[in-house]
């Protein structure tokens, strides 16, 4: 029988590395992979928690965050090609039309 | 005590993926360590006896979404930007600093508060053994309580399609279309 903290602390880990490299990374894509760090760090505290309190609920939880997942990354990457075939480039260091 | 070893092994490689997928420079190896992160977090939901969240993680993340990722990569010429590699700020550094402190507050705060109160609800490992499986209890909980968030997630998936579509299609709008 694992403690509940310790997946408390490895969700936690693994939601610094992706808030990290959301704040790191200039290529568009890579901030997409790093956002389904933090997604599936979300996932594993759901399911600590229906593991906790003997309840399912946690579980259909994450069924539905990866549904929304997959929908995010798809818009997501659509946008990227979009961008890439406008400007010709990914790297957030060049697309900088919104910064004011 | 073997249950917990592997849960340590798996802890410790997921946390090494996570950290390549943020520092290796190139898309498509940062795109396969998260794979493997996918898979092993799979492992990890397996030790908890989510059967159901683990075929779902590598059926559909795993299986699907990275390999969306890995499609797109390769579409998208990225030899340019990699090698553009521009260093990390001052600033950036401060940045990570300050997150790596408050999510070390929240660590430790999640480790020292002792162990968290619990609802005891009525669903204990016996329960669902006896119900007929994690995946049947899931299944059921899923097609009676959740069946109205269910048939919206089907929608949100036909939006999506349609969106992705739409915004990833060439633009051929008249006046910009050349002969």
């Amino acid at each position: 029988m694992i403690p509940i903290d310790n997946y408390l602390v490895l969700a936690t880990v693994m939601f610094l590395c992706g808030i990290i490299g959301v704040i790191t990374r200039k290529n568009l894509i890579l901030i997409m992979l790093s956002i389904e760090l933090m997604l599936n760090s979300a996932n594993l505290l759901f399911v600590a928690g229906s593991k906790m309190h003997n309840n399912l609920d946690g579980q259909v939880m994450v069924f539905f965050i990866i549904t929304v997942a997959a929908c995010e990354a798809a818009v997501g990457l659509a946008m990227v090609i979009s961008l890439y075939r406008k400007y010709g480039t990914v790297d957030t260091n060049f697309l900088r039309m919104l910064r004011g | 005590m073997a249950e917990q070893l592997i849960f340590y092994a798996l802890a410790a490689i997921i946390v090494f993926c996570s950290l390549m997928v943020i520092s290796v420079k190139n898309p498509v190896t940062a795109a396969i360590y998260l794979v493997m992160d996918l898979f092993l977090m799979a492992g990890v939901y397996a030790i908890m006896e989510a059967h159901f969240v683990a075929a779902t993680q590598v059926l559909v993340y795993a299986g699907a979404i990275v390999v969306l990722f890995l499609f797109v990569i390769m579409l998208v010429d990225l030899r340019s930007e990699s090698v553009t590699k521009s260093g990390l700020s001052g600033l950036d550094y401060v940045t990570i600093l300050l997150t790596a402190l408050s999510f070390a507050g929240v660590g430790c705060l999640l480790v020292f508060a002792g162990e968290p109160m619990t609802t005891g609800g009525p669903l204990t490992p016996d329960v669902i053994e006896s119900l007929g499986g994690n995946t049947y209890a899931v299944g059921m909980t899923l097609f009676t309580q959740y069946l109205w968030p269910f048939e919206l997630a089907s929608i949100l998936i036909l939006l999506a399609i349609v969106a992705s579509i739409v915004i990833a299609k060439k633009d051929s709008s008249p006046k910009k279309r050349r002969g």
